[in-house]
C-alpha cells in the first residue's frame, strides 16, 4: 500500500533544535501530595517531568527550539517559506504562536505560517507537509515546530507525566542536510482516545482506551507501512524513536515491532523530562541527531491522540558533525536543571486558584 | 521678580477622606489667607497621578471652580516626579513675563486610592515604557540597580548607606507635615523588608496623599512684611532616558547640566543655607549630593554619616523637612512641598528644624533617575 | 496594554532592535528619533548583540499585580557590549545571580493582559546556556 509519491529523498534535515524547562519535578513529589502509593505509578517508569516557568509557554519555548534549529542549518532565516507550530497547548486559542515566532525569528514576512492540531502529532504531520513543500519545489526550507506546556488535571495519572518541552527541524533539500529522509508514512483513523473541548483546561482521556486501539495500533500500522514501503527491515536502523506517553509504552511497541533496547535507548526522554507531547519523539530524535554517526538510519515514529502515527527513515549524513556544535544540545539543558516541588509547580503553571482579573 | 507672598500645607498621610480637590482645597486656603489676597490670574496644577488613582482629566479646570476660583485661567503640568518644579518654573515665567500678576501653584497627587501593587504600576510609569519599565520593575527595580552599582564602584558597605534615611527620620520627626514622624536607627534600615535589593523599605519614601499651594507675585503683597521670599531662578534639563544610557550612571547629567544653568557653581553651594532635595530613595539623595558637589563621589554616604548636611554641619542643612523620605512624596505635590518649606526657612517660619539665619535657599528635584531634573534658587526678602 | 501598542513594540522587544548614529557611531537601546549622545537625526536601525554581562542587579519584590507568578523579579543592567539595556534576568535564582554572570537573550512572557486580552512577549535575559568562550 502506497499513496503519493516518493518525494522523501529529495528532502532533509538541515537543522534541529530542542528546548527543555530549567524546572524539574519529581514524580514522588506529585504521589506525596495526591496520596499515591509507589505502585501505583512506578509503572510509567518516569522519574520527573520537566516544568515550564512562570514566563514560559509553547511560544516562548518553540521559539527558542525554532533558534537552535536556524542556527545549526546555517541559513538567513528570511529563507524559510513555512513556519509550522505543532501544539497542544496553544497560548491563545484563536490567534497563530507561528506567527509571533515568523516575526520575532525575522522570518516573516514572506512566509507560510500556521498553528497545526493534533493532539501530539501535529508537529509531526508538520514534517510530512514540509517534505512535500521543499520537494515541490514551493521552497527551500521548512520551518516546524512541536511544543507543549502539556495539561493534565492536578490528581489525574496524565499529571504524572505532561510535562513542558519543544523541538524544532529545519527541512530542505536532501543536499547539504544533516540527515536527509529515506521515506514517510501516516495511518490515521477517528479513535477518541483522548481529549479536550473548547474552553476546557484540562483533557480528558480513555485510562486503557489510549493503548491497545490507539497508541499501538496506530504506531505499528504507521511503521510497518513504512518498512514495507522502504523494504526494511528493524535491523536495518541504528536508532528507532517512538511517541513518549510514558516510559513503558515506546519500549513495549520497539519490542513489538521487533527493535532492541539498544536501538530504542538512545531516544528515550520521556523518563527524565516527562511526556512533552507535541516534542515528545521529536525531542528524541534531536538528542539522538546530537550523538549520531553519518551514515546511520533513524526510525522516528510519532502518535497523536484521535488518533494517528507517522513513521520517517532518515540517514545521517556527513554534514552532522560541523553542525552539532551551533546550538545547545538536549543534554546542555538537562545539565542546568534545578529541582523543584509540587508548591511552586503549582505556582509556576498557574494551578493555584486567584480571583478572576 | 517671582515672589512667593504665601503657602499653605497639608500634612502628607493616607488621607483616605479626602479627595483630590478637598486636599488642593485645603492648601489652597491656606495659601491664599497667608498671602492676604483673594484672586489670582493663573491656576497652575502640578499632578502626576491625578489621571491614574481618583481619575479626571482637565483637573486645573475643574479644581478652579471648586476652589472658588472659577474664571481663573488655569492648566495643569505634569512632569512626573518634578511636576512641582516644572509648575513653578512656568508659574515665574508667567510672572517674569508679565501675563500674570498673581499665579497659584497647586501640587496635588494621591498614592492610597489603589491597592500598593496597583499604585507601584502607576509609580513605574514615571520611568521609560519604552524600555526599563516595559517590565515589571515596579518603582524601586531602577534604585536597586544603582545602589548596588554605587556600593561596588565605590566599595561602600549597605551599612554607612543607612544613615540617610536615619537623617531623615531624625529631620522629619519634629516636622507637623511630615508623614512619618518617628526616628530610625541606621540599623534598623538595612534589616528592614527589601523592596528592590539591596533597596529597603526604609530607603524609600512612603506612599502617601498630599497637596501644596504657593502664591507667587510680581508685587508686595497687600500686607505688611509680605513677600515672604523670592524664587530668584529656576532652571531645568533633560537627560537619558535611562541609567543604561550614561556612561557614568551615577553622575545625575540632568541635574548637572541643571545647575550650570542656574549659574550655581559648587563652591557657590557653599552660601547655599537649606536645601529640599529628591530623595526618593536613598541612593538618589546620594547621588544628587555627589551630582550638586556637596560631597566627592562615592564619599556623600560617609558625608552624612558625619552629620554634615544636619544642624550643626559644615554643609548646607539638606532637607530639615525630613525630605521624601519622612515628610512624603506625593509625586506632583513634592516639589511644591519643597518651595514651601524653603520659603518658610528663609522667613523663620518653619514648624520643625530650623536653618539658622537662612538667606538662600536650593530646590533640587529629579524625576526617575535624571530624566527631568529641576533646581530653583530661593532668597529672603 | 491594548494589541496596538503590543504590536508597535515587536521590533524592539523581540528583535533587540535598537539604533546607531551615523553621526557619532554610537549603538543605543531603544530605537529614537534623534541621536540620545549627539543628537543627530541620522539614527538607523541595529540590532543589539544578543549576549552580554550583567553590571548590575536588583532583587524585585515590590513588584504590580502582572509579576504576581514571578516575583521576585531580577532586574539587571546588562552590559552587550556596543550598548548596555536593563532588563528582567530569567530562569535564575535570586541567590545565583551575580555582576559579570554572562546572559543571553531569550523570548519570554512580560504580562498578560488578564485572561482574555493580549500576551505581551518580550526578550528578557538568562545565565548563558554554553559559555563558548
Amino acid at each position: 500500500m502506497s499513496v503519493g509519491f516518493k518525494a522523501e529523498k529529495g528532502t532533509g534535515i538541515h537543522g534541529w533544535g530542542v528546548y527543555v524547562p530549567r524546572y524539574l519535578l519529581p514524580l514522588d513529589d506529585i504521589a506525596r501530595v495526591w496520596g499515591w502509593a509507589k505502585q501505583q505509578y512506578a509503572g510509567l517508569g518516569v522519574e520527573s517531568k520537566a516544568i515550564a516557568g512562570p514566563d514560559e509557554d509553547s511560544t516562548t519555548m518553540g521559539y527558542e527550539a525554532a533558534l537552535n534549529a536556524i542556527r545549526r542549518a546555517r541559513i538567513e532565516p528570511k529563507s524559510i517559506g513555512a513556519v509550522f507550530f505543532g501544539t497542544e497547548s496553544k497560548p491563545y486559542a484563536v490567534k497563530p504562536s507561528a506567527t509571533i515566532i515568523a516575526d520575532a525569528l525575522g522570518i516573516a514576512p514572506i512566509t507560510m505560517a500556521s498553528d497545526l492540531e493534533f493532539a501530539c502529532r501535529a508537529a509531526s504531520e508538520a514534517l510530512r507537509i514540509s517534505i512535500g513543500l521543499v520537494s515541490s519545489g514551493m521552497m527551500n526550507y521548512s520551518l516546524v515546530i512541536g511544543s507543549d506546556t502539556a495539561q493534565a488535571m492536578p490528581g489525574d495519572v496524565l499529571e504524572f507525566t505532561a510535562s513542558s518541552g519543544a523541538a524544532a527541524f529545519v527541512v530542505g533539500p536532501a543536499s547539504g542536510s544533516a540527515a536527509f529522509f529515506e521515506g514517510s508514512f501516516t495511518y490515521v483513523t477517528d479513535t477518541p482516545d483522548f481529549w479536550r473541548r473548547e474552553g476546557m483546561p484540562y483533557p480528558r482521556h480513555g485510562e486503557g482506551f489510549t493503548g491497545e486501539p490507539a497508541y499501538f495500533h496506530h504506531i505499528i500500522n504507521s511503521v510497518r507501512g513504512l518498512l514495507d514501503q522502504l523494504g526494511l527491515r528493524p535491523s536495518d536502523f541504528d536508532y528507532a524513536v517512538f511517541h513518549q506517553p510514558n516510559g513503558k509504552f515506546p519500549v513495549k511497541v520497539g519490542k513489538i515491532l521487533g527493535f532492541t533496547m539498544e536501538q530504542l535507548k538512545p531516544g528515550l526522554v520521556t523518563p527524565i523530562i516527562g511526556n512533552t507531547y507535541n516534542a515528545s519523539a521529536l525531542i528524541g530524535l534531536a538528542k539522538i541527531l546530537d550523538e549520531a554517526k553519518p551514515g546511520q538510519r533513524i526510525l522516528v515514529a510519532p502518535f497523536g491522540s484521535g488518533a494517528g502515527s507517522d513513521a520517517f527513515s532518515l540517514i545521517v549524513t556527513d554534514n552532522i558533525e560541523s553542525r552539532r556544535g551551533l546550538a545547545p544540545t538536549f543534554s546542555d539543558y538537562l545539565s542546568r536543571q534545578v529541582r523543584i516541588d509540587y508548591s511552586l509547580y503549582a505556582r509556576y503553571r498557574e494551578k493555584i486558584r486567584l480571583m478572576p482579573k | 521678580m517671582a515672589k512667593i507672598l504665601g503657602y499653605g500645607l497639608t500634612r502628607v498621610e493616607r488621607h483616605y477622606d479626602k479627595g483630590v480637590r478637598e486636599l488642593a482645597a485645603e492648601a489652597t486656603e491656606k495659601a491664599l489667607e497667608h498671602s492676604g489676597i483673594e484672586n489670582v490670574d493663573f491656576i497652575v496644577v502640578a499632578s502626576s497621578l491625578s489621571y491614574l488613582q481618583e481619575p479626571q482629566l482637565d483637573i486645573a479646570g475643574y479644581l478652579a471652580s471648586f476652589l472658588g476660583l472659577r474664571g481663573a485661567r488655569s492648566f495643569a503640568v505634569e512632569a512626573g516626579e518634578s511636576s512641582g518644579a516644572a509648575a513653578l518654573q512656568v508659574a515665574k515665567s508667567l510672572i517674569d513675563s508679565g501675563h500674570a500678576s498673581t499665579v497659584l501653584v497647586v501640587g496635588i497627587d494621591k498614592l492610597t486610592d489603589y491597592p500598593s501593587q496597583e499604585t507601584y504600576r502607576h509609580l513605574q510609569l514615571l520611568y521609560d515604557t519604552y524600555s526599563d519599565a516595559f517590565y515589571n520593575i515596579g518603582h524601586a527595580g531602577i534604585a536597586g540597580i544603582l545602589m548596588r552599582l554605587y556600593m561596588k564602584a565605590y566599595g561602600v558597605s549597605r551599612e554607612i548607606l543607612s544613615y540617610w534615611p536615619s537623617m531623615m527620620h531624625s529631620h522629619g520627626s519634629s516636622n507637623p507635615y511630615a508623614m512619618l514622624r518617628f526616628r530610625v536607627d541606621p540599623s534598623k534600615v538595612h534589616s528592614s523588608a527589601p523592596l528592590a535589593e539591596p533597596v529597603t523599605l526604609m530607603d524609600a519614601y512612603p506612599l502617601g496623599d498630599g497637596a501644596a499651594a504657593i502664591v507667587m507675585s510680581s508685587s508686595e503683597g497687600p500686607r505688611a512684611g509680605d513677600p515672604a521670599a523670592e524664587l530668584v531662578r529656576i532652571e531645568s534639563s533633560t537627560g537619558f532616558p535611562s541609567p543604561a544610557l550614561s556612561d557614568d550612571p551615577l553622575k545625575i547629567d540632568s541635574l548637572a547640566a541643571s545647575m550650570s544653568r542656574l549659574g550655581i557653581s559648587p563652591r557657590d553651594l557653599g552660601n547655599v543655607d537649606v536645601m529640599e532635595i529628591h530623595d526618593s530613595f536613598t541612593i538618589t539623595g546620594l547621588l544628587i549630593l555627589e551630582t550638586l558637589g556637596l560631597a566627592d563621589r562615592g564619599k556623600a554616604p560617609e558625608s552624612v554619616a558625619e552629620g554634615r548636611f544636619t544642624v550643626g554641619g559644615d554643609g548646607p542643612l539638606v532637607n530639615p523637612s525630613g525630605g521624601l523620605k519622612s515628610r512624603g512624596h506625593p509625586i506632583g505635590a513634592t516639589d511644591v512641598y519643597k518651595a514651601a518649606e524653603i520659603v518658610m526657612q528663609l522667613d523663620g517660619s518653619f514648624p520643625g528644624v530650623k536653618a539658622q539665619d537662612a538667606r538662600l535657599g536650593l530646590l533640587v528635584s529629579v524625576n526617575g533617575f535624571g530624566s527631568s531634573s529641576y533646581v530653583g534658587l530661593f532668597k529672603s526678602v | 496594554m491594548s494589541a496596538p501598542i503590543v504590536w508597535r513594540f515587536k521590533e524592539s522587544k523581540q528583535r533587540l532592535v535598537g539604533g546607531r548614529c551615523d553621526s557619532c557611531g554610537r549603538a543605543f537601546y531603544p530605537l529614537t528619533y534623534g541621536c540620545p549622545y549627539c543628537g543627530a537625526r541620522s539614527v538607523k536601525e541595529f540590532v543589539l548583540p544578543r549576549e552580554g554581562k550583567i553590571v548590575s542587579y536588583s532583587i524585585v519584590y515590590s513588584t504590580t499585580d502582572a509579576a504576581r507568578f514571578e516575583t521576585p523579579i531580577v532586574l539587571a543592567l546588562v552590559d552587550l557590549g556596543v550598548a548596555r539595556v536593563i532588563a528582567e534576568i530569567t530562569d535564575i535564582d535570586p541567590s545565583e545571580v551575580s555582576e559579570d554572570m554572562k546572559v543571553e537573550a531569550v523570548l519570554r512572557k512580560v504580562r498578560e493582559e488578564g485572561e482574555s486580552g493580549v500576551i505581551v512577549y518580550a526578550l528578557k535575559f538568562r545565565p548563558l546556556l554554553v559559555d563558548g568562550d
